[in-house]
């Protein structure tokens, strides 16, 4: 086990106790915060923070996977339809929201205080927002520390990472998702991933923009224009996919496939916040590292 | 006999034209291999060949069998059902296959790996059958089987949007399907698509006899010797096969089945056997052009536009082109004339309707569930509650209530008990409005968008509203001419979340119908708009009783014929567009309000209409309270659930049908 999500692990574990504390009734009440966005919950989480109420749980712990979610943190449903009176029910004092969710602000104004803090802008590069988020939640819990810390720990696990693939430095990527045995959608430079990637010193062979960091569904034919780079894929593979494609001429001919020049790593959330990125880092690092292992499963997604 | 009437061609003009199609056909693909990007690297030869091989060919012979199979489908179709604009689209064929393997994936992904086929063509066969429960009762008229077809498409639609809110960015491979994407990576699905076609075609040659007879009424084939009823069936599930088949390799392909035996008709294939074979060479030869188009445009970044998606827009335009050229259907009775039972005091009812009505909205407010299990909110809970639940309640009665009144309005004025206010076209205008919003907006706000659908609603409302008095406002041209903007709209809907991104899943809460975002603000406005476009109803009582009486009775009664049918459309389509930001495209809820108006007996137009309005805002009020309830503390959308709940019903109210009424 490597040390940073460890430490996040045991922050996590004492946030409670950290709530019962004395000291951080310092401001007078308890800190009660809910957020409707996922990449805000893996911001509070990873500082340590555990919100009252969050949006879509069930889907987050297979999407996003870490940082866990305490049981004790209330689902209050879909994040494009979340029920405000249970949200109202578990009284929060601050909720954080994001420019996702502009239309419902004047319905949780009513609830409590609404902070918006949008990590995903068209066209604005993610990472430095995630951290300025990760900053402004600090500011506004009382939090400051934790926030330089995950910052800190973030930036040290990417570092970590950049100097274990230094014999990769400059290697192009393909980070990309499968629609079905037939489309992918790609991660441009404008992604969480895409900066990641620049951060480990690797290179995004997706050179072109997209519209909304990831592109919009592509042939998979496109893939041969890249025959240098490496396939990142981002689970889930659908079932279907994966069958079809490990028995695909097209695909097993392509380069990269041929020479097992690609990784399935496991569900990251590509709208997440700095823990998302941490998570990418460490999956992709690995992947890297077990480069050779992988041989001898051909095309096989599974 | 529902025959299109075009002008015969002469000499030999149907072969140079489809000369012509297979030339552009050709040279559209020969630019297509030339524009495919050079390849770097050491095996990039090799790697070209394998391209050419395994992805350009395969999606070219993919989209030449696909389209011939659509083809050859809607010829069956419409031969069958004696109804020129049939076809696996405007069946909800295609929307119920791609349904059911939505489904498949969600829930039992495993069926997939067992049979795409099977699941689409399972889809695909219910949505027909219902379709065809639904217009039974009307001798399986053209527009009624077209109308029916359209609201399962829409209902198969929303029912799609809310599993991919529900499961998030994760299936976006369904974007992708419900716009029909032709990209290939090897041979399999044109030879499935191919042998499924071959054994199609080789089916009609030798049924070609029994689709013959199939022109003549069902009383003189069977006179024949022909088992009219078992040989409908047939092949009605061959065409839905050939369609299932296409929908579950490459997705929703629509209208090609509908413009090729077209087209073949226009080009003067008259007897069925050349329609049957012209249909598929038309077909064939449209989805290929279409196709090799679209690379043609495509960016390095992916098409711009689904190849699906792009035939589709095609839909609309044809359906209005060939509205003139549809025969009037015989003259019907009346439907508003006789009742079954007639109310003999219709204002003590209506008073009950309203005193039943205020009781669900008192439920809705008072009883739900928190934390722990079920409640009844009083004193200051209920103070704090209130605040979410009486926007919601309000935004729900009025909706419902405009709804109903829009259904009850629409029917007197068509005579068509399934002319709900939803193909009118105007609600999904007002969804390419939104689209609009959402494209060019990062994050819009709640009035930009509310903006934004009313001006997409009234320019579909304008555009209807020219259409149909091009084509002298006659009932079936009318809910036709909005029925070609809905496909239109909806292809482009389909475009646009094919491109996925966050705009489209606020698009998509829309199309699932859901009343969550309603602040207080906006459903005080809902309500006094409802007021604004209810109260006119009570002074056009008279209309809606003459008018059904026939064009002829109403001016001697000196009622102004094409003035009072433009004002109540304009009427009908306002309610239609102002319900429909709140509560979705498609609720059912104009359809079963009226239904259970005429059952109850509201007979005089004034009562019918308010009775409908009524019933409609009990029944969204109470689909509302059970969309909240259900899976608390996840939303169900209100439009889905009441669709879900109040369809089964409707279906079940027009197959037991009361034969006076249509």
């Amino acid at each position: 086990m490597r040390p940073g999500p460890g430490l996040s692990r045991r922050a996590l574990l004492a946030a409670p106790l950290v709530l019962l504390a004395p000291g951080a009734r310092a401001e007078g009440t308890a800190l009660r915060v809910a957020t409707i966005d996922w990449a805000l919950l893996e911001t509070l989480l990873g500082m340590g923070i555990t919100p009252v109420a969050a949006a879509e749980l069930v889907l987050f712990r297979e999407v996003a996977v870490e940082p866990p979610v305490p049981p004790s943190v209330v689902d209050i449903g879909l994040r494009g339809a979340p029920n405000f009176e249970a949200l109202r029910l578990t009284r929060p004092s601050l909720i954080f929201s994001s420019n996702y969710y502009a239309e419902m602000e004047p319905t949780l104004r009513l609830i409590a205080p609404v902070e918006t803090l949008s990590i995903y802008r068209t066209g604005d590069p993610p990472f430095g927002r995630a951290e300025a988020a990760a900053e402004r939640i600090g500011v506004v819990t009382g939090r400051e520390e934790a926030a330089r810390a995950l910052i800190a720990r973030v930036s040290a696990q990417i570092a970590a990472e950049r100097q274990n693939l230094a014999s990769h430095a400059g290697r192009p990527m393909l980070v990309l998702n499968l629609g079905d045995s037939r489309h992918f959608r790609v991660f441009g430079a404008d992604s969480l991933f895409g900066e990641v990637l620049t951060r480990l010193g690797l290179a995004n062979a997706w050179g072109e923009r997209t519209s909304y960091a990831a592109s919009a569904p592509i042939g998979l034919e496109a893939l041969a224009r890249f025959p240098d780079a490496f396939l990142v894929i981002l689970r889930p593979v659908p079932p279907d996919a994966a069958r079809v494609l490990s028995t695909s001429a097209l695909w097993n001919a392509l380069p990269n496939v041929r020479d097992r020049r690609f990784a399935v790593l496991d569900s990251v959330d590509p709208f997440g916040g700095l823990p998302a990125a941490a998570r990418f880092a460490r999956l992709l690092g690995a992947a890297l590292r077990a480069e050779g292992e992988a041989a001898g499963r051909g095309g096989d997604l599974g | 006999m529902a025959e299109l009437t075009l002008p015969r061609p002469t000499g030999r003009r149907p072969f140079h034209v489809g000369l012509a199609l297979a030339l552009l056909g050709t040279v559209l693909f020969a630019l297509v291999l030339a524009r495919q990007p050079a390849l770097e690297g050491p095996q990039a030869t090799a790697l070209e060949q394998l391209l050419l091989w395994h992805s350009l060919l395969p999606r070219a012979a993919t989209a030449l069998l696909a389209g011939a199979a659509l083809g050859l489908s809607g010829a069956l179709l419409q031969r069958v059902l004696r109804n020129p604009i049939a076809d696996p689209s405007t069946l909800g064929i295609a929307a119920g296959a791609q349904l059911a393997l939505t489904l498949a994936l969600a829930f039992a992904p495993a069926l997939l790996a067992v049979s795409r086929e099977g699941t689409a063509f399972a889809g695909g066969i219910l949505a027909v059958a219902l379709v065809l429960a639904m217009s039974w009762r009307r001798g399986f008229e053209p527009v009624t089987v077209v109308i029916a077809g359209m609201t399962l498409s829409l209902m198969a639609g929303a029912m799609s949007a809310a599993l991919i809110l529900a499961r998030g960015d994760y299936v976006f491979s369904l974007f992708i399907w419900g716009a029909g994407a032709l990209h290939q990576q090897n041979w399999q699905p044109a030879l499935l698509v191919g042998t499924r076609l071959a054994l199609g075609a080789g089916a009609a040659l030798l049924l070609l006899r029994p689709l013959e007879l199939m022109t003549l009424d069902d009383a003189a084939a069977r006179s024949l010797g022909m088992a009219v009823q078992g040989m409908r069936l047939v092949l009605i599930a061959l065409a839905v096969w050939l369609a299932a088949s296409v929908v579950s390799q490459v997705g929703v392909i629509g209208f090609v089945g509908l413009a090729a035996p077209a087209f073949a008709r226009l080009g003067g294939a008259r007897r069925p056997g050349a329609v049957l074979l012209a249909a598929p060479l038309i077909g064939a030869l449209m989805l290929w052009i279409t196709d090799s188009l679209v690379q043609l445009t495509a960016s390095s970044g992916g098409d711009l536009i689904p190849t699906g998606a792009a035939v589709g827009l095609l839909g609309g335009p044809l359906l209005l082109w060939l509205l003139p050229r549809l025969p009037a259907s015989p003259a019907r009775p009346p439907m508003a004339t006789g009742h079954a039972r007639r109310l003999r005091r219709p204002g003590r009812a209506l008073a009950l309707l309203a005193a039943g009505a205020v009781l669900i909205g008192a439920l809705a407010l008072l009883a739900g569930r928190d934390l722990d299990g079920w409640a009844l909110a009083t004193g200051p809970v209920l103070a704090e509650l209130a605040v979410f639940r009486v926007p919601r309640i309000v935004a729900a009665a009025a909706a419902g209530g405009l709804l109903g009144a829009a259904g009850a309005i629409m029917q007197r004025l068509t005579g068509n008990p399934l002319a709900g206010p939803e193909v009118l076209g105007v609600s999904a205008g007002a969804g390419v409005g939104l689209a609009l919003a959402l494209t060019l907006s990062p994050a819009p706000s709640a009035a930009l968008l509310l903006a934004a659908s009313a001006g997409g609603a009234l320019g579909a409302l304008a555009l209807v509203l020219l259409m149909a008095a091009w084509t002298g406002f006659a009932a079936e041209r009318l809910l036709l001419s909005g029925i070609a903007l809905g496909c239109t709209a909806l292809a482009l809907l389909s475009a646009v979340f094919a491109a996925g991104g966050p705009g489209s899943f606020r698009l998509l809460a829309w199309m699932s119908g859901s009343t969550d975002r309603v602040g207080a603000h906006e459903a005080w406005m809902l309500a006094a708009c409802a007021l604004v476009l209810l109260l006119p109803v009570a002074v056009l009582g008279r209309w809606l009783d003459i008018l059904p009486l026939g064009a002829g009775v109403s001016a001697a009664l000196g009622v102004p014929v094409g003035a009072s049918q433009l004002a109540l459309t304009l009427l009908a389509a306002l309610m239609t567009g102002v319900a429909a930001f709140f509560v979705g495209p498609l609720s059912l809820v104009g359809l079963i309000g009226p239904h259970l108006a005429r059952l109850t007996g509201f007979a005089s137009g004034r009562s019918f209409v308010f009775a409908s309005a009524l019933i409609g805002a009990g029944v969204l009020l109470l689909a509302d309270w059970l969309a909240r309830m259900l899976a608390f503390p996840y939303q169900l959308p209100t439009g889905l659930l009441a669709a879900l709940v109040g369809g089964p019903y409707l279906i079940w109210l027009l197959q037991r049908g009361e034969p006076r009424h249509g």
